[in-house]
């Protein structure tokens, strides 16, 4: 019954849209290889999008995510788990990501830095109002950075702005505040980095007991670890948006039974499937597959620290030594493309001038002789299970023609993160899709998060940090050029590729479109259910 | 139960032996309770040496909650924080010590993971594996005593090897290969009959959603179900073949009443005992069925646990296990007891007096509504 039901929709959704081209497409580009796959999925899904019929409101939809063993929580600025997905239902920002990795004004209609970004004025459209009725105003802005910005909150994204000077904070008036940072230093890519976690929330705001923001979706019901219900904000800052009365959050432990449980129509999108389901899902013809072609890195941090990975030759030698396309094929399953050493390629001031390198074992070898090793190169490489294992061992395959032996070496993800974690020696490395700034911010810039390769280059240094002065594009484009044939010369990572994100949905969900970001299908104000 | 504590306490108060013995006879006061009483408390002890031997554990793990819960990505002083929010920064014999103290007073203290009180987190999980395990009683027991008993009467048949290979082939097959084969045989598109993933509600009883529970329930009766039905069928063989049954059939008692009234009683023992060890295995959580269908259920929330070292949720689980296999053990022990002819057809003066284990057979025919005593008398 059901089955036939869904059937027809897809039929006449199908001819509504000219659907014989989009199948038409997407048969094509499951031939092609993997590079062309994307981009064709992309735009055939794109054009599904544009022409999709006029979004309809109402229904409750059900979007299973995976949240690994972590109950998670609401909070909006210290979100654990699955509570950087929840966070999308429930609160907004300033800004929020467009389909390219960029930023656009959402709360705000004014965020703009001074000549050398050392002081941010930030200002919110009036009448902007919380789930529980109060007004937007600066205090709620003040408390919202306060809070995030807080040592006793221990954020795990403070890091992100740890430039912010919570003493500098300043109310211009109603609707209008200033950021400022540390040491009156410049921070340009502030927009990037207060948009994922900068949530704004009420000076009433508790996660547990008061969890509310401005969000598209207000909280009903959430049980950790489990699901979460919500429903529609009626004075959600976007006209007529959201879509659906409900939209529920359900937690799967493991893939394989979130993949069932789509199929069987328990729940009508899966964000972030595995690449190895893609074919089972394709196959489904009550389901379409998403592909998301992001610049998330996907590679190998080389630990400075330790010898003999100090020696700049061996670190260029592990990256000629790398088969790209392979890995691209076998890690990915062919879900995404080829990177050259570098991280943000859709930033704007990404240098596209430096080749790519290419694989070349013989110069890995004279490079490895020339540093001493005759083939007698061991290196430990520690992964967790899953993803970066399996590309572990693609590399230690590659490595071995080159003379190197590669351990991969298992670990949990709580051993992997714990107090060992400086220990080593190469591990895998990914960010997810953000502009250069904010990723050198994760990686190896001199005030990074947490700097696993251990980085550090006084030219490089002094370049990044002229750069965060520099909210002009064409000079700050010549300084992120320099850096980044400095990365490519003698950084510390290995980025081997950018990988797809894919989402699966029933047909029955509209207003998902593959985007640039990992984000997809998160973006539960664009959500929407045929119905009929 | 109100009247055998009003008999203990009378006769905690000194009466003489004969009196006793008489109350014994009139209240039929269970001298096993005794017994039940000193099993009991040794069932504290193991569940106290077991939360020592968690905490010793847990304590080997490398890594800790604060570095968890915050991701690769939190800077040092985040977790120093958290660590101290959290208490972790204490000597660890302080930690313990502070956690037995509030678990003892009931506190079972905050799981640190999700911050919200451990029963919080714990019961809903609990019942929902109360609720399998009934299921997986409700399937197999039946099941498996009508199976066993038929494959015994026609012991060496032809039906008799076709079932028994079929149970060994279920037997081998390793259960998530079942669970999944069952998911793909009822759930996929054109069959649809029960849901692939037991996503329960958490606003609705279990018992309103049973069809979640069809496949798990299922999936682990099936596996189960081979090890009953050839316990039952054995002990079953060995009854039938037995000096009482030949007496009956001799007398000219119908033959399924000899079956089911004389001889499943007695080969009931060994089932019990098996029913009990496949419970203790699935009351920590039947694991793999809820991997398989998402079930919420005590094996994934532990698993989760000792992912996130949530300590207190790892200990609540842990104990509230050993704690239900303690009981389940307890529960088999006195259906032993009370199924064993032995004790029960012994003369009563004569097992009071033996009875230094506290094992009192009286009573139980009344119980148990079986005509024993019709037996016995005849």
């Amino acid at each position: 019954m059901k089955h036939d039901l869904s059937r027809r929709k897809f039929l006449g959704n199908g001819l509504a849209l000219g659907g014989s081209l989009i199948l038409g497409g997407s048969l094509l580009s499951g031939c092609n290889n993997s590079g062309s796959n994307t981009d064709s999925n992309a735009a055939g899904a794109k054009a599904a999008g544009s022409a999709n019929a006029e979004p309809v409101h109402g229904g409750r939809l059900r979007v299973g995510i995976i949240d690994g063993d972590q109950s998670g929580n609401l909070d909006a600025h210290k979100p654990i788990g699955g509570g950087i997905i929840r966070g999308w239902a429930l609160y907004s920002k300033f800004w929020e990501w467009d389909e390219h990795v960029g930023t656009r004004l959402a709360l705000a209609e004014f965020a703009e830095p001074n000549a050398d970004a050392s002081a941010w004025t930030i200002r919110i459209q009036p009448g902007l109002e919380f789930h529980h009725g109060k007004t937007i105003d600066a205090d709620d802005l003040l408390f919202s950075i306060l809070r995030l910005t807080d040592p006793n909150l221990a954020s795990p994204y403070a890091g992100l702005v740890g430039a912010i000077d919570r003493d500098a904070l300043r109310k211009l008036d109603d609707r209008t505040i200033e950021i400022r940072f540390k040491q009156g230093r410049s921070f340009f890519p502030l927009d990037e980095t207060l948009i994922s976690f900068g949530s704004i929330v009420p000076v009433d705001y508790d996660p547990i007991t008061n969890p509310v923001g401005a969000g598209p979706y207000k909280l009903k019901k959430f049980i950790p670890g489990q699901r979460s219900l919500y429903t529609r904000f009626e004075n959600y800052f976007k006209a007529g948006k959201p879509y659906l009365d409900e939209l529920e959050i359900i937690e799967f432990k493991d893939q394989v039974s979130r993949v069932a449980a789509l199929r069987a129509g328990q729940i009508d999108l899966a964000s972030w499937v595995q690449a190895e389901h893609s074919a089972l899902l394709k196959a489904d013809e009550r389901l379409r597959l998403y592909a998301s072609p992001t610049t998330s890195f996907t590679g190998f941090n080389l630990n400075l620290a330790k010898p003999p990975l100090q020696d700049v030759r061996v670190r260029q030698a592990l990256r000629l030594l790398t088969d790209r396309e392979e890995l691209v094929q076998r890690a990915l399953n062919g879900f995404g493309r080829v990177a050259n050493d570098l991280y943000s390629p859709h930033d704007p001031t990404f240098n596209h001038d430096i080749p790519q390198r290419a694989h070349d074992v013989d110069q890995a070898r004279s490079l490895l002789r020339q540093a001493g090793f005759q083939d007698n190169l061991q290196l430990e490489l520690t992964t967790t299970p899953g993803a970066g294992a399996n590309a572990a061992l693609v590399y230690a395959q590659q490595a071995k023609k080159a003379g190197v032996e590669i351990k991969v070496t298992q670990v949990d993800g709580s051993v992997f993160n714990g107090p060992q974690r400086e220990n080593w020696l190469v591990s895998p490395a990914s960010t997810p899709a953000r502009g250069f700034l904010a990723t050198a911010l994760h990686n190896d810039a001199p005030d990074a998060i947490y700097n696993r390769t251990n980085f550090h280059d006084k030219r490089f240094d002094e370049l990044y940090y002229q750069a965060l002065a520099q909210p002009a594009l064409e000079p700050r484009k010549a300084l992120i050029h320099e850096a980044q044939r400095i990365q490519h010369e003698r950084g510390g990572l290995v980025i081997w590729g950018y990988s797809d994100i894919l989402d699966a949905a029933s047909n029955r969900v509209g207003g998902l479109v593959p985007e640039q970001t990992t984000f997809a299908s998160w973006r539960f104000d664009n959500l929407w259910l045929k119905h009929a | 139960m109100h009247k055998s504590l009003q008999t203990a306490s009378a006769s905690s108060e000194g009466h003489p032996a004969a009196k006793r013995a008489q109350q014994h006879a009139r209240w039929r006061l269970p001298v096993w309770l005794s017994w039940f009483l000193g099993r009991l408390a040794y069932g504290l002890l193991t569940v106290w040496v077991i939360s020592l031997i968690v905490f010793v554990a847990t304590l080997v793990l490398p890594s800790d909650p604060a570095r968890i819960i915050l991701g690769p990505d939190a800077p040092l002083e985040s977790v120093q924080t958290l660590q101290h929010q959290l208490g972790l920064d204490q000597p660890k014999l302080v930690q313990y010590v502070h956690w037995l103290a509030g678990f003892i007073q009931g506190n079972w203290g905050v799981s640190l993971d999700s911050q919200l009180a451990v029963t919080e987190v714990l019961w809903p999980r609990f019942a929902n594996t109360l609720a399998l395990l009934a299921g997986v009683v409700a399937f197999v027991l039946p099941l498996a005593l009508v199976l066993g008993v038929a494959l015994a009467l026609k012991r060496d048949s032809r039906f008799d090897q076709a079932v028994l290979s079929a149970l060994i082939l279920f037997k081998a097959v390793p259960g998530f290969l079942l669970g999944i084969g069952l998911v793909l045989l009822f759930s996929m598109p054109g069959v649809n009959l029960f849901p692939a993933v037991a996503i329960l509600d958490p606003e609705l009883s279990i018992f309103a959603q049973w069809q979640y529970l069809v496949l798990p329930v299922l999936t682990l009766g099936l596996a189960a179900l081979p090890y009953l039905t050839r316990l039952v069928r054995s002990s079953m063989i060995e009854a039938l073949d037995s000096d009482y049954v030949g007496a009956a059939r001799l007398r000219g008692i119908p033959e399924r009443r000899i079956v089911w009234l004389h001889t499943l009683p007695n080969a009931l023992v060994p089932a019990v005992q098996g029913l009990a060890l496949t419970l203790r295995t699935l009351v920590g959580g039947a694991l793999l069925a809820e991997v398989i269908f998402s079930y919420p259920g005590m094996g994934v929330t532990l698993h989760a646990a000792i992912q996130m070292r949530d300590l207190p949720l790892i200990q609540a689980i842990v104990l509230l296990t050993t704690v239900s296999v303690v009981g389940i053990n307890l529960l088999a022990d006195l259906l032993t007891v009370l199924l064993t002819p032995k004790l029960r057809t012994a003369p009563r003066k004569v097992m009071i007096q033996r009875n230094t284990r506290g094992i009192q057979p009286g009573g139980v025919a009344d119980w148990r509504g079986l005509p024993d005593g019709s037996a016995n008398s005849a």
